[in-house]
């Protein structure tokens, strides 16, 4: 049945969405930045992940940890040097400061790996899942529950950890975050860091499934702000809701109404939701 | 103190300084050498910066190589050459904003083409309009040469000429009966589609499925998902590199084994093999040159041995088609200088109209539309990570492996 097939790429395709963009959603949510690095943090994790494996033998899937503490360094340093100077400033600020930074980002990594296509090529990769009629590619599968999992532990630092606590208590109200005791500037820079940390794993992960150049980072920042207003900004159960939403309205979309509309669709779908909810389907009022 | 009165000796030097400020041409014509302007306009960074970077090798190579040996001579004069690279970041628009610059501003008697089909069929009517002829070594698609326009010529042949091989080559293994074609939504991976679809049912054939793909899609999985439903024999994917090795990858993930697979444009490129590691092998595709076809010319290269030795000692690596015909491009200029023996953009263009001349790159003649029309494709297959030519005959390395 080619509806179960679909249905289970969309889903597949969803998880990694999410990982795409929960950090952004975080960043957006708590500091008010639209964070024009993502997609180049995103790429820059796929880089590492590509040369632990191309040099050292790491698998992909344990360069999450390198790429994820290199990226968490690079956000916290960026945040603390450069954007908690301007973070209280109108969004537009933010915006330009960010995508500023990033036009340095990635031309410093065309310098570097120049725009050729990498690929991680790995020498066992797992096998395809087979059931009935359905057929589930294992690496992306692995690659999928790793993301959702990453996800799912940046929702319990959140809610369990001290930290988290008061990443949340920034995000609802800085003034008053402040007045209990929180330390905003270190928050910021956490979080930031956070945001970054989780772009640089989500790249670690896309390594084993989509080409690697720095030119791709517009297609995931694309795919990140989708997923944001889909999902709800600033929570990260929406940036989950949003990433499956979104894997599969194009999964289901593309073969409906062929796949030179899948792109289309999802933007049509973000304009849609922008009239009717612009909340999100999780968010709530407050947050935007 | 008292001020010096500007002599018309201390006039004059301050001339000389100022001119020595303003630039190169100056100078150069101050020794008695002239220059002649070509301007080119390129995707030097964004998304087709690969292709771009590809060009601007072949032009500087070309450019390289007639100023080592002293210019192009035309009407009792030596001209030296100079290009002026404009970076139009992948943005057609902006293609055709940086042509008219270079030709109003800068003041260029040529045009060297930027990538392919789409940005130069935009850029044609610039330089339509002011005269100046443009030498296109990416396009291909008949849209652009439907135009009529004067002042446009291209060193690829119609897309017929790539696709009618392919689907022979393919069509000797008699089981091949089905194609299914998944094609980039853009001006020549489209094009070369649907004329793959023709070249295919002329040979009995059946199309089980034409799709196109938005540019900047990354998960073709739900095109993939219909393709293995259709069940192909044979696939073919058109688009640049980072699309096919994403389709060759993603069709390997979601079980597609066809008995063939070929792609246009990507594996005439290395990247595509280094990027696509094992799943590359016995990918077949076509291309317009291959370094293994060996010509003598009257251009500055003289014969494809020295074209590949310039290369090799100048980029330490092999030329692919586009870089092999970015050079000709300029090689095609200097033939039509030489031959008006004047640098005159209206008589070069005559010039060039008129041209039947060997070079490096093959034989170099222009129909009435300004498209070369006379080179025959190779069609080659990577076979262990390297390219090999299936056809035509002089040429044949190998045979075609399913």
């Amino acid at each position: 049945m080619i509806y179960l097939q679909l249905l289970a790429n969309g889903i597949v395709l969803g998880g990694l969405y999410a990982a795409i963009a929960a950090g952004f959603s975080l960043v957006w949510g708590v500091l008010n930045v639209i964070n024009i690095l993502h997609g180049s943090f995103i790429v820059l994790g796929s880089y590492i992940a590509f040369f632990l494996y191309a040099y050292a033998g790491l698998h992909p899937f344990l360069a999450i940890v390198p790429a994820g503490i290199v990226l968490f360094a690079l956000g916290w340093a960026l945040q603390t040097v450069f954007i908690n100077r301007v973070v209280t400033a109108p969004v537009l600020i933010t915006l330009t400061l960010t995508f500023g930074l990033d036009l340095v980002l990635n031309n410093a990594m065309l310098v570097a790996f120049t725009a050729d296509y990498r690929k991680v090529n790995l020498a066992t990769p797992l096998p395809a899942l087979e059931l009935g009629s359905v057929f589930i590619p294992g690496d992306k599968l692995a690659a999928m529950v790793l993301a959702v999992a990453l996800t799912y532990g940046l929702y319990r630092l959140l809610g369990d950890s001290n930290v988290g606590r008061a990443i949340v208590a920034v995000r609802m109200d800085r003034e008053a975050a402040s007045l209990m005791g929180v330390e905003v500037k270190q928050i910021n820079a956490i979080t930031f860091g956070i945001g970054a940390l989780m772009a640089g794993a989500a790249g670690a992960l896309l390594s084993i499934i989509y080409p690697i150049s720095p030119i791709n980072s517009t297609l995931f920042l694309g795919k990140a702000f989708v997923v944001c207003v889909l999902g709800g900004l600033g929570s990260v159960p929406g940036a989950l809701v949003g990433g499956l939403a979104l894997g599969l309205l194009e999964s289901l979309g593309g073969y409906a109404l062929g796949p030179e509309h899948s792109v289309t669709l999802s933007f049509s779908l973000l304009l849609l939701l922008l009239f009717v909810r612009p909340s999100g389907l999780l968010g709530r009022r407050g947050y935007e | 103190m008292l001020r010096k009165p500007v002599t018309r000796r201390t006039f004059s030097a301050m001339l000389g300084s100022f001119g020595a400020t303003v630039g190169s041409v100056g100078q150069l014509s101050a020794q008695g050498a002239d220059v002649v302007k070509i301007g080119a306009a390129l995707p030097l960074t964004g998304p087709l910066s690969p292709e771009g970077i590809k060009q601007q090798r072949g032009y500087s190579l070309w450019a390289d190589a007639v100023n080592a040996k002293g210019g192009i001579k035309a009407g009792g004069k030596t001209y030296k050459v100079e290009i002026i690279f404009v970076d139009y970041a992948s943005n057609t628009p902006r293609a055709v904003q940086s042509t008219e610059r270079l030709i109003t501003q800068d003041n260029v008697s040529f045009i060297l083409a930027p990538f392919g089909s789409g940005a130069t069929k935009a850029a044609s009517s610039v330089n339509e309009k002011y005269e100046i002829p443009m030498i296109a070594p990416s396009a291909s698609a008949t849209e652009i040469f439907d135009q009529k326009y004067k002042y446009i010529f291209s060193t690829l042949t119609p897309n017929n000429s790539v696709t009618e091989p392919l689907a022979e080559a393919i069509s000797q293994n008699k089981s091949i009966k089905r194609l299914a074609i998944l094609a980039r939504n853009d001006l020549f991976p489209l094009a070369i589609a649907q004329e793959m679809e023709k070249s295919a049912k002329a040979r009995g054939m059946e199309v089980v499925m034409f799709e196109r793909y938005a540019i900047g899609v990354l998960d073709h999985s739900a095109a993939i998902t219909q393709m293995r439903a259709a069940n192909p024999d044979w696939v073919y994917g058109t688009g640049y590199i980072n699309d096919l090795v994403a389709m060759r990858k993603q069709m390997a993930d979601l079980g597609v084994k066809p008995k063939a697979i070929s792609m246009i444009a990507g594996p005439a490129y290395k990247e595509f093999a280094q990027a696509a590691g094992p799943l590359a092998e016995n990918v077949s595709s076509s291309a317009w040159w291959h370094p293994t076809v060996r010509y003598n010319g009257k251009d500055v290269f003289g014969s494809t041995e020295a074209f590949n030795a310039a290369w090799t000692a100048k980029y330490k690596d092999d030329a692919d088609y586009i870089e092999a015909s970015s050079a000709v491009c300029g090689a095609i200029i200097q033939l039509g200088i030489e031959a008006a023996n004047s640098v005159d953009p209206k008589k070069v263009r005559d010039a060039i109209a008129k041209l039947d001349v060997e070079t490096f790159y093959g034989k170099v003649r222009f129909g009435d539309s300004g498209q070369i029309n006379s080179l025959e494709p190779p069609v080659f297959q990577l076979q262990g990570g390297k390219p090999v030519v299936i056809s035509p005959k002089v040429i044949k390395q190998g045979e075609m492996k399913f």
